[in-house]
């Protein structure tokens, strides 16, 4: 399955970053964020609401919708 | 050796937001500093010099840059850091890196690296890396970065000594150390030939055409030229190429300086299980709630007594100076104007300094982000970021303290949206102005059983009316005149940790400060000019020196009698016209003025008799009573949407710098209230309840 999204992880599953698409500010903002090419990114828990997603990445954690975490590609 | 006609060294400390940058800077300049903006933005500017106790034979100026994840200013702040960066005017850049999570924090690090400013590594946070037992090898990261690299504790003060003394011995300005790029960057290598091979400018240009923001970030028109040739796609490209490069660099330096790639999650193993129990479906919500009621109570109620001891001490001021200066025009100014002015401004203090407290201390605890996190989605229904939240639940206690919160959000349309939604909710001033209606209109006290229920209804009806239309307005305008995206969200949740009493109190001053100096004097000059108006012009009683003014023949009062025709169809008279003009100074002056129309002495909030007036205040001519529960009704409508507050208008005017979202803000609620209220009267008349 070569195109997967980050918002189809399972909590606790964990996956690397093969990309990141669309929305041109919002890509740049993330891979600056560390979501970089072979970056593993680890899905934590979903905000009570079932939106936003936390991550783990990088030894740090960061808080995505599914609108953004859908740009990344993961494999 | 000292010399002291030497320039001052001017040092700015730039790091990732919440690594310890203003910690530093109050232990560098020992809390002695000046705030002020960035020209045009709502950035705070924190600038201060070197402490004297740091005996390092060189003044310095130090300024504490905003904090920010990279400089390719996706955000307001990053641009203000990066103009300041770039600007050409600093001597040298402290680097703030959090040392329990060098895996993020370098990325910013060789970013400004790249600017080729002499630059030293503060290794903040040394004392949790120890603790966590992962300590940072900083010999090893000087080697790989090529730069000093002082471990530091913004906590306990430790190493900011060295960290001094390393800043001055810089002499030399760095070669610009550009992070090489990889073997198949050609995407990258071809972008930056467009703007004239590689430097630091030529990939902060790359990665700002890509992101589309360079233009509002401050390319010059050559520059924007040279960048409207390069295609769309090809340029992300070369920008991730740039970005994932200098990742790779940060993995090669952690490598030598770490180890191991566990570092951060280690220190994130902590707060993973507090936010277990904090952002959990259920206790979060809970815990949440709790958080928001002690807030709120702070604000709403812990400020009271303080407010009232402020108010009392403004009263016996001006009696005393009344007394010293015998009556006249110039007393009545001093005291109904200057010094009520005064209070009207020092009033607001508490409540300000109380929402500023929690904010920072849920701000330095880690919290906010999680509130943010917890509350986004219903925000994001409305358009707005979950940082939104608190402002707005805040104004449920006063529009003031919560405008000036609004600062934490990034951007500028939806920081508008949110002030303009704010003033809609029902705030405590308009507490006795419900009250005295449902007392004198709708519930008397004989009513006895069901009273209490009756009122607390009514009163309830009010709030649901504001908070649906604060929704409303916010609704509105983030779909027209304020249109733009939903935010994107992208938020650190940071470790949690202790916040320092001493920082936050120091943040809680300036805020306050701020506020008292810039909208606090608009606020006493409107003051003076409502006092004019009601006093105004004088009559000569015969008496001699110094007339008194009826209300009612005030210029004020005049007015409201010109404007009864229009008052008239709301099912209000000009009595009440000339209380809406008097508690444009604060809505709870509507209750004391109503008290002087109505020609009572008494200075209480809420005199028993004056309910009773409204209530038996009946028209000459036809017998019939003037104020009727539906008229009662009409204006505490009308007090829900006005904007009869100039304190909320002066603080907008400050954060919008410009008279121009307060006057809309003032002719748009004025013209929502008075319809509103017409539709009541009207409707409820035609439903025959009149
Ligand atoms: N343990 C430890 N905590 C620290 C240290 N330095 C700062 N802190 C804490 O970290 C939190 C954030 O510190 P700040 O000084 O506000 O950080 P900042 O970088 O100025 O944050 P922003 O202004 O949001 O960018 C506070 O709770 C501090 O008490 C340190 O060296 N060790």
């Amino acid at each position: 399955m070569p195109t997967r999204a980050l918002d189809s992880l399972a909590v606790g599953e964990a996956a690397r970053v093969t990309a990141v698409t669309g929305d041109a500010v919002i890509a740049i903002r993330l891979q600056e964020m560390g979501f970089v090419p072979g970056t593993t990114v680890r899905l934590v828990k979903l905000a009570p609401l079932g939106d936003p997603l936390q991550f783990e990445l990088r030894g740090y954690h960061i808080s995505l919708r599914r609108a953004e975490a859908s740009q990344v590609r993961i494999a | 050796m000292s010399q002291p006609a030497e320039k001052p060294l001017r040092v700015a400390l730039a790091g990732n937001p919440n690594v310890g940058k203003t910690s530093l800077f109050n232990e560098l300049t020992s809390s002695r500093h000046r705030v002020g903006n960035y020209a045009g933005v709502t950035v705070e500017r924190r600038e201060g010099e070197l402490a004297a106790r740091f005996d390092v034979g060189r003044a310095m100026t130090l300024l504490d840059l905003p904090g920010c994840y990279s400089l390719s200013a996706t955000a307001e702040d990053e641009a203000v850091a990066y103009r300041e960066l770039a600007g050409g005017e600093l001597d040298a850049v402290v680097l703030v890196v959090d040392a329990t999570n060098l895996a993020r924090n370098l990325y910013f690090a060789l970013q400004v690296r790249e600017l080729g400013l002499p630059v030293v590594v503060a290794l903040n946070m040394s004392d949790t890396a120890q603790q966590l037992g992962m300590p940072v090898d900083a010999k090893a990261l000087r080697d790989g970065l090529g730069v000093p690299v002082i471990a530091t504790s913004g906590r306990t003060g430790a190493g900011c000594d060295a960290l001094a003394r390393a800043i001055v011995d810089m002499r030399r300005r760095a070669a610009p150390a550009l992070v090489p790029l990889r073997e198949g960057d050609d995407d990258a290598r071809e972008a930056l030939q467009a703007f004239g091979g590689d430097s630091a400018r030529a990939r902060w240009l790359v990665c700002t055409t890509a992101a589309g923001t360079a233009a509002s970030f401050g390319a010059s028109a050559a520059e924007l030229a040279a960048a409207a040739p390069l295609d769309a796609g090809r340029c992300s490209a070369a920008a991730a190429q740039i970005i994932a490069a200098r990742y790779a660099e940060v993995d090669r330096l952690l490598a030598a300086a770490v180890g191991s790639s566990e570092q951060g999650a280690r220190a994130m193993a902590l707060s993973e299980r507090i936010d277990r129990v904090l952002t959990h479906r259920l206790w979060g919500l809970l815990a949440f709630a709790v958080v928001m009621a002690t807030m709120f109570t702070a604000v709403f109620t812990w400020a009271e007594p303080l407010m009232g001891a402020i108010e009392d001490a403004i009263g016996w001021c001006s009696e005393h100076l009344a007394e010293a200066l015998g009556p006249g025009l110039f007393t009545d100014l001093l005291t109904q104007g200057v010094l009520a002015g005064a209070g009207n401004v020092l009033v607001f203090v508490p409540q300000i300094a109380m929402l500023f407290l929690f904010i920072c201390l849920l701000e330095d605890s880690g919290y906010l982000a999680r509130a943010a996190f917890l509350m986004d989605r219903m925000m994001a229904r409305l358009g707005l970021h979950g940082r939104a939240f608190i402002p707005l639940l805040s104004a449920y206690a006063c529009a003031v303290p919560s405008i000036l919160g609004t600062r934490a959000i990034a951007s500028f349309k939806d920081r508008l949206v949110t002030i303009l939604m704010i003033p809609y909710m029902s705030c405590s001033a308009r507490l006795p102005i419900y009250s005295l209606v449902i007392g004198a209109l709708f519930v008397t006290d004989e009513d006895g059983e069901g009273a209490g229920l009756r009122r607390a209804g009514i009163m309830l009806a009010m709030y649901a009316l504001s908070t649906c239309s604060a929704l409303a307005a916010g609704f509105l305008y983030k779909r027209t005149m304020l249109r733009s995206p939903t935010p994107a969200l992208v938020l650190e949740l940071p470790p949690y940790r202790l916040p320092r009493l001493r920082n936050t109190l120091l943040v809680v001053y300036d805020r306050t400060m701020d506020f008292v100096r810039n909208a606090g004097t608009v606020i006493l000059g409107l003051t003076i000019v409502l006092w004019a108006l009601l006093s105004f012009p004088r009559e000569d009683t015969g008496a001699g020196a110094g007339g008194k003014t009826e209300i009612s023949r005030s210029y004020g009062g005049r007015a409201a009698q010109v404007l009864e025709p229009a008052l008239e169809p709301i099912g209000q008279d000009w009595r009440i016209g000339v209380g809406i003009i008097a508690s444009f100074a604060a809505r709870e002056v509507l209750v004391g003025t109503l008290g002087v129309v109505y020609g009572l002495e008494s200075e209480e909030d809420e005199p028993v008799g004056l309910r009773e007036a409204i209530r038996d205040d009946r028209n000459p001519q036809t017998g019939a009573p003037r104020h009727t529960p539906l008229s009662g009704l009409a204006l505490m409508v009308f007090f829900v949407y006005a904007c009869q507050c100039m304190s909320t208008l002066a603080v907008v005017r400050r954060e919008t710098r410009s008279w121009r979202w307060p006057v809309f803000m003032f002719v748009s609620m004025t013209a929502v209230a008075y319809l509103a209220a017409l539709l009541v009267f009207q409707g409820g008349r035609a439903l025959g309840l009149g």
